[in-house]
């Protein structure tokens, strides 16, 4: 089952008339936003942190997904709703970054960016199930924390064009409308999967 | 006046406009050109979402933004799916049948002409005869085609002896006269139905209702943010405050209708203290579970109306432990709505989650909707923490009873037996509530509603309510189509009745 899709389908799709204008911009938006180095909300330490996380929780594609999260938390921008057990967005990733540190000293007595990515994952793994030492779960549940971190990583990750393409997605190819939509059907300028 | 452009206020606006009154539309949102600004990029259109922060509360926290809210001249159903089932007449009798919940004051049989309206204007297609429920009058388009999903689903539906049907969708399977309106064109399968509609297939409110009042005469104030409904000492409305460009204007008016949605509804009547009975209270959410699956076959499920197939075999399910039931629907999705529920639901990440995101193209799913009992506990109220414009932020309280509880159960087993007979491998189901209900309740007296049979706020004579927060029961099927029935049904009655 796991599929690989042509290098390139998404990237060659969007130069053509097969995606819409509005469709295009905000695709090429993504593709040309620059990578964050200096972060405009969290510090250079939480920010390295949770740079790491992202990396740990997304291995795959290098998408900024750290300076994403730093420029919404900049502009302070939401989502519509909140956990009411979690603080507001801000403060959640401060308190919630310094507790990954915290489970990370807790376990193995080294910061979270130097553990090997086994140990990384134990750490995470921690703060997932409620089982991390630190003292910042005190004030922010660690599931939920998780659990809205892991989702905004996500869904960042997954709208980015090159993580689209790794699944197959064609969907952004929307001027023309789909002629073949059942079961095991494909228009043309869908990808096909190389098992 | 009216507060909200969605499916509660449109419908009324354009009827209210067509015998000649003078209105004006007031909605929080932009007015969008879909053609023009909506993207087929589900991050690019958060705009579409009421993204100002609510606070979830209770054993069952509701998920808000990209669910159960919506901002923009056509409200919500910007991005609703355009799942129109009828609720069937059963639904309004919750506590005569099973003596929990209650019972609404009026009978499916008074919203039947106004469904026959409703299917009209937005051009719903649909299967003639459809299977279940009372004889009615044919849809005006037939079914859209069937998507990978729906495919799947009837597959194993036929397996288990379930009955099963290309669903009722408010997008025209061919080209189509909207009548008043002028040519909707076909939908073009492009899937994107829950992040706006570019093509003007989809019958969302922008596209027909607020045309229709708009050539009425209405006018719609868009980006225009209600905060304040003064009173006279008789309870009589007087005038509407609300914010234009970080101006705040007084406009006085006759009468006003409160068409903002089950949680902004509820926020002004409590930040304005109107309304004598439990404002806020029954709060309700449908019993939303999805079960997710992966196939061999081929789906994209990104193509097609979401929705194509329904079953309302599940109505009242003869082995049920609980009362009411639900209706089972075929679920297409775009793949950052799966992942984050693959995120939140299996908490998978990672390499693990890579590998399940890597099978997206052979991803199924079906969801139902199912009754919600009204529990006075379940309550939007007014949080001490303020949003930027200084408003109090609303908290909802939700948490499933023993009947959700059951019935989910119930549902799961069903979908997941549906799917293993379909040839699934890596079921999964995501618990979930959908749709906001409830909060301004119709009924007889203000010892347990908020509003009488006609809309109309107890202690307030010139204050109406038309949105889902009125419902008493949650009905077992989406509530767009309802909603909009029920908004001409409250134009009409105001009309009829004078004031």
């Amino acid at each position: 089952m796991q599929a690989t899709y042509p290098v390139g389908f998404v990237r060659a799709l969007i130069d053509t008339d097969a995606v819409t204008t509005s469709t295009r911009a905000a695709l090429e938006a993504r593709l040309s936003t620059p990578v964050v180095t200096v972060p405009r909300f969290f510090t250079a330490l939480e920010f390295a942190v949770l740079q790491a996380v992202c990396a740990r929780l997304l291995p795959g594609l290098r998408i900024d997904i750290a300076g994403e999260i730093d420029a919404r938390l900049a502009a302070d921008i939401g989502d519509g709703w909140r956990y009411e057990v979690l603080p507001p967005d801000r403060r959640a990733y401060q308190v919630g970054l310094a507790g990954v540190e915290q489970a990370a000293q807790g376990i193995f007595g080294r910061g979270f960016r130097v553990l090997t990515s086994d140990e990384q994952g134990t750490v995470l793994t921690a703060v997932q199930t409620n089982t991390a030492p630190g003292v910042a779960w005190q004030t922010v549940p660690a599931i939920r924390f998780f659990e809205e971190l892991l989702a905004e990583a996500t869904e960042i990750y997954f709208a980015h064009p090159l993580a689209q393409e790794a699944i197959g997605y064609a969907g952004m190819a929307d001027a023309p409308g789909w002629e073949r939509i059942g079961l095991d059907e494909r228009d043309d300028r869908e990808p096909q999967a190389h098992s | 006046m009216v507060i909200g452009s969605g499916a509660g206020g449109a419908p009324l606006a354009a009827r209210l406009a067509q015998a000649g009154l003078s209105v004006v539309v007031l909605e929080a949102g932009r007015q969008w050109s879909p053609q023009r600004d909506f993207a087929t990029d589900e991050r690019a259109q958060a705009g579409l979402f009421w993204n100002d922060e609510r606070l979830s509360a209770g054993a069952d926290p509701i998920a808000f933004g990209r669910n159960n809210s919506g901002t923009g001249v056509g409200g919500s159903t910007l991005h609703y799916t355009a799942y129109v089932p009828r609720a069937q007449p059963d639904d309004f009798q919750l506590k005569t049948e099973f003596g929990v919940g209650a019972d609404w004051p009026i009978s499916q049989a008074e919203l039947v002409p106004y469904y026959d309206e409703v299917e009209r204007v937005l051009g719903v297609s649909g299967p003639s005869p459809y299977p279940w429920g009372p004889p009615r009058a044919a849809y005006p388009l037939p079914p859209l085609p069937l998507n990978g999903a729906a495919q799947l689903m009837r597959r194993g539906c036929d397996r288990i002896g379930i009955r099963t049907s290309p669903a009722a969708n408010a997008a025209p399977s061919s080209a189509y006269e909207r009548p008043g309106i002028g040519p909707a064109p076909a939908c073009t399968n492009r899937g994107f139905c829950q992040a706006g509609c570019s093509t003007g297939a989809k019958g969302s409110m922008d596209v027909t209702f607020i045309p229709v009042a708009l050539a009425a005469g209405a006018t719609v104030r868009s980006e225009t943010f209600a905060t304040g409904i003064e009173t006279d000492s008789a309870g009589r409305v007087t005038a509407v405050v609300a914010m234009h460009d970080g101006v705040e204007a007084r406009q006085p008016c006759r009468t006003l209708f409160l068409c903002a949605g089950a949680i902004e509804t509820p926020r002004l009547m409590l930040l304005n203290r109107l309304g004598r009975g439990p404002v806020g209270r029954h709060f309700m959410a449908h019993t939303g579970l999805q079960v997710w699956a992966m196939f061999d076959d081929s789906v994209r499920p990104y193509k097609g109306i979401p929705g194509g197939l329904i079953s309302e075999d599940t109505h009242r399910p003869t082995d049920a432990d609980f009362a009411g039931g639900y209706l089972l629907q075929s679920i297409g999705v775009m793949p950052v709505t799966y992942a984050s529920q693959v995120a939140r639901g299996r908490g998978l990440w990672g390499q693990a989650l890579l590998d399940h995101m890597g099978a997206y193209n052979h991803v199924a799913g079906i969801n139902i909707l199912g009754e919600c009992l009204p529990y006075p506990a379940n309550r939007v109220e007014l949080s001490d923490e303020l949003d930027g414009r200084g408003l109090p932020k609303p908290r909802v309280h939700f948490s499933a009873g023993e009947n959700e509880r059951r019935m989910s159960a119930h549902a799961e087993r069903t979908m997941r037996a549906i799917w293993t007979e379909a040839g699934a491998r890596d079921i999964w189901s995501f618990p979930r509530f959908a749709h906001i209900i409830g909060t301004c309740r119709m009924g007889q007296s203000d010892v347990d509603a908020v509003v009488d049979s006609r809309g109309r706020v107890f202690g307030h004579p010139n204050l109406f309510i038309s949105d889902n927060s009125v419902f008493p029961s949650a009905l077992s099927c989406n509530p767009a189509l309802t909603i909009m029935a029920l908004s001409l049904r409250t134009a009409d009655l105001f009309l009829n009745g004078g004031d």
